[in-house]
């Protein structure tokens, strides 16, 4: 994922990016800074640009992040993507006429931001803004509390946490019983997903495994349904005097 | 038809690969598309001999031999793809039984035609399992035949025991297995677990005839004869142990029922009644075919629209009817155990369609196309995550039945990527005729077929014993090896083996 975002930037060696060595970091971080967010102004750049020496550089670092907003994230490696995509972001917001050809219409994270507004705007019925910054903290906050990865649009993560609520918290869902049978190892199905990019294959299958779980509750409301109807309707006869064994 | 000495026959036709042959343009006048066939070396013996019988000076009547069959289907306008014959390919009346064909709809040329459908429409195979295993059912197994026997009518002009009148038949026509459900003669896991759900949306019972209907109607619940069979059948193997997890499948033993049976005598009028219709309309619209059984219509014409809606009623009604059997089944299982259908876990596995035409999408040339497939004798066979299989089977593909011949084995298959690349989806539907009916009934003896059976250990009730031999396993491909190429070749996965302990027939 990493590689792809590096390719998407432009970086000039997106393989090469070794993620272990901490001045190699530096050094990725000092790039995208330079060559796509430009938060700072040149010379409020040189703490960034003490890649050889470490203190410095990681104070340098440091206000960075605070600077960006970035949320607290752990591992070097989720501080990078994390960046990454905020790079990404601001260059495609810079010239969105350019991708129009290619998502104009389903943009994934336009459009779901869209819905996800509207969602929440109808559910506080317009009492609360859901722009406003308290809110946003508060959703933030949650999100950490629960342990829900971070999105740039706080109503998206808003949803997560609600699924994550209605899926484990809920009263429903502790006095629900656990589910039962043969566990089937997803990872050695049938199914091929994508044999060249092994970064690809565990995302989709996961991203399949939930669209498949949300199929089932769908059909399971169906059978549901037909059961209840089926009160009404069902009379099966059956009168063996009309049977004719042929010959 | 071209008459060409054996060996010049032959430079038309080239193996590509261990498994599958090409049929090169030219083997048949006008041919739009290459054809293709899959078999191994024992089913390709039979293939090419099949071909060199029909190349002997004099040769007259009969069927044309399959590989020439797959060709003449080339030749019809429409068709996208290839002309692909399956490893249980046998002659049929204008398509052979074991081709498939896909035309396009966006093509106004594009044809429809019975003969690729067959007479028997959506005759078709549906698995039920149980929770029961061997031990529990050898016991009693002569008193369970028996039983099923005396639920399920078979035979000839058999006459089905759920009461019908006109107006339930209209209704069962349109709505297909919903009817079953409304009338609760089957469970809602049912319809979820059948191709299309159990109902052809587009199904009009104002375009068949009264005749059909009437043939129809006191044959609704009825397994009728040839080669349909309601069979005990247990668990003798499991390839692949997730996928058959899924199905519900636990173990080696397990107890399942198989019940192939098709529209009986309604789908066959509708078929009768098309062929009469697609004549007229070849004459109007100037439509060449290599061979006067293919007869057909384009499929925007009025001809075509017709057939394919009363096509659908026919598909209805084989729906209606192999649920009204799982019906009895379930009811008879039930007696003899003393217990529900649902202690029993009597679910259906899947059920799938052999003899239908569908409008379906394919890649084809990288483009996504809108297709009308006719699968004659073949078995849809989608991929895992395909959107028009069922919710618990995205994972593992499709499931494909495989119904062996009296006596023998029955597979479970699983649909792949590359069948969907190379057969848009299809695979083979049981093991295929070998010898013709009267070749069977001039060659064997019904009483020793039977003893045979009894052999073996299974139990055996029969309408009709002196046709039996028609239906002798010697009459057969033999279904492993046409299971076996399948598998090889990749356009569908081994996944479960069974073997009968006792059937049911017509």
């Amino acid at each position: 994922m990493l590689k792809l975002k590096l390719e998407a930037l432009g970086h000039p060696t997106p393989n090469d990016v070794a993620l272990s060595n901490r001045k190699e970091f530096a050094s990725t971080i000092l790039w995208v800074e330079d060559q796509k967010i430009r938060l700072y102004t040149i010379e409020d750049r040189e703490k960034l640009r003490n890649i050889d020496n470490p203190t410095m550089w990681e104070e340098g670092y440091m206000k960075y992040c605070a600077d960006l907003n970035m949320p607290p994230l752990e591992t070097q490696q989720e501080q990078l993507s994390w960046i990454l995509s905020h790079a990404v972001r601001l260059e495609f917001l810079d010239d969105p006429a350019q991708f129009a050809s290619i998502n104009s219409k389903q943009d994934p994270t336009q459009s779901n931001g869209k819905q996800a507004h509207q969602k929440v705007q109808s559910i506080f019925d317009g009492k609360i803004n859901v722009q406003d910054k308290a809110f946003v903290d508060g959703v933030r906050l949650l999100a950490t509390k629960l342990d829900v990865p971070h999105h740039p649009n706080h109503l998206l993560q808003l949803e997560a946490v609600a699924r994550v609520v209605h899926e484990r918290l809920s009263p429903a869902a502790k006095g629900r019983q656990p589910i039962l049978g043969t566990p089937f190892p997803f990872d050695t199905g049938n199914d091929v997903v994508s044999s060249n990019d092994p970064a690809l294959d565990l995302p989709m299958r996961i991203l399949r495994l939930l669209q498949i779980q949300s199929l089932r509750q769908l059909q399971t409301h169906i059978n549901e349904t037909i059961v209840a109807v089926q009160n009404i309707t069902a009379n099966p006869k059956t009168d063996t005097k009309l049977g004719k064994v042929g010959f | 038809m071209v008459v060409r000495p054996y060996n010049d026959e032959l430079k038309y036709l080239e193996k590509v690969s261990d498994h599958c042959w090409r049929i090169k343009k030219g083997f048949q006048p006008n041919m739009n598309v290459e054809g293709c066939f899959y078999v191994n070396s024992r089913l390709e013996r039979l293939m090419l001999e099949e071909l060199k019988n029909s190349c002997r000076p004099g040769a007259v009547g009969g069927f044309l031999p399959g590989v020439k069959q797959i060709a003449n289907v080339a030749a019809l306008p429409g068709i996208v793809g290839r002309s692909i014959g399956l490893p249980d390919i046998h002659s049929g009346y204008g398509f052979a039984i074991g081709n498939m064909a896909a035309f396009d709809m966006d093509d106004p040329l594009s044809v429809v035609s019975p003969g690729g459908v067959g007479f028997d429409i959506n005759c078709g195979v549906r698995l039920l399992r149980t929770n029961l295993y061997e031990k529990d059912v050898q016991p009693v197994k002569e008193q369970l035949a028996q039983s099923l026997f005396d639920h399920i009518p078979v035979g000839v002009g058999s006459k089905g025991i759920i009461p019908m009148n006109a107006r339930d038949l209209e209704e069962a026509l349109e709505m297909g297995m919903d009817w079953s459900l409304r009338e609760g003669y089957v469970w809602a896991e049912d319809k979820e677990h059948c191709e299309e759900y159990g109902r052809m949306l587009n199904a009009d019972p104002a375009k068949v005839s009264m005749r059909a209907k009437k043939r129809g109607l006191p044959q609704l619940g009825t397994l009728g004869a040839g080669n349909h069979y309601a069979e005990i059948q247990v668990v003798d193997e499991i390839y692949d142990k997730w996928s058959a997890s899924k199905m519900g499948i636990e173990e080696k033993g397990q107890v399942v029922v198989m019940i192939h049976s098709g529209s009986r005598g309604f789908g066959h009028q509708v078929a009768t009644d098309a062929l009469v219709q697609m004549e007229k309309a070849m004459k109007r619209d100037k439509i060449e075919t290599n061979d006067r059984q293919l007869a057909c219509a384009r499929i925007n014409s009025v001809e075509g629209q017709d057939y394919l809606k009363a096509m659908a009623a026919a598909a209805n009604f084989a729906w209606v009817n192999r649920s009204s059997m799982t019906f009895l089944t379930r009811q008879a299982f039930a007696k003899m155990f003393n217990t529900t259908p649902d202690d029993l876990d009597m679910h259906v596995i899947y059920d799938v369609s052999h003899n239908i035409a569908k409008v379906e999408n394919h890649i084809v040339d990288g483009k996504e196309r809108k297709l009308l497939v006719h699968r004659k004798g073949s078995t849809r066979a989608f991929p895992p995550h395909h959107p028009l299989i069922p919710v618990d089977y995205q994972l593992t593909g499709q499931p494909v039945l495989v119904g062996g011949t009296m006596g023998t084995c029955s597979y479970v298959l699983t649909g792949t990527e590359q069948g969907m690349h190379e057969t848009f989806g299809s695979t083979c539907h049981g093991a295929g005729r070998a010898l013709s009916r009267a070749k069977s009934r001039r060659n064997l003896d019904y009483k020793e077929v039977l003893d045979k059976l009894d052999q073996m250990g299974i139990a055996i009730r029969v309408a009709s014993p002196k046709l039996v031999m028609e239906e002798a396993p010697e009459s057969y491909k033999d279904v492993t090896d046409v299971v076996d190429t399948c598998h090889a070749a990749g356009i569908s996965k081994k996944c479960i083996k069974m073997r009968p302990i006792a059937v049911i027939k017509g």
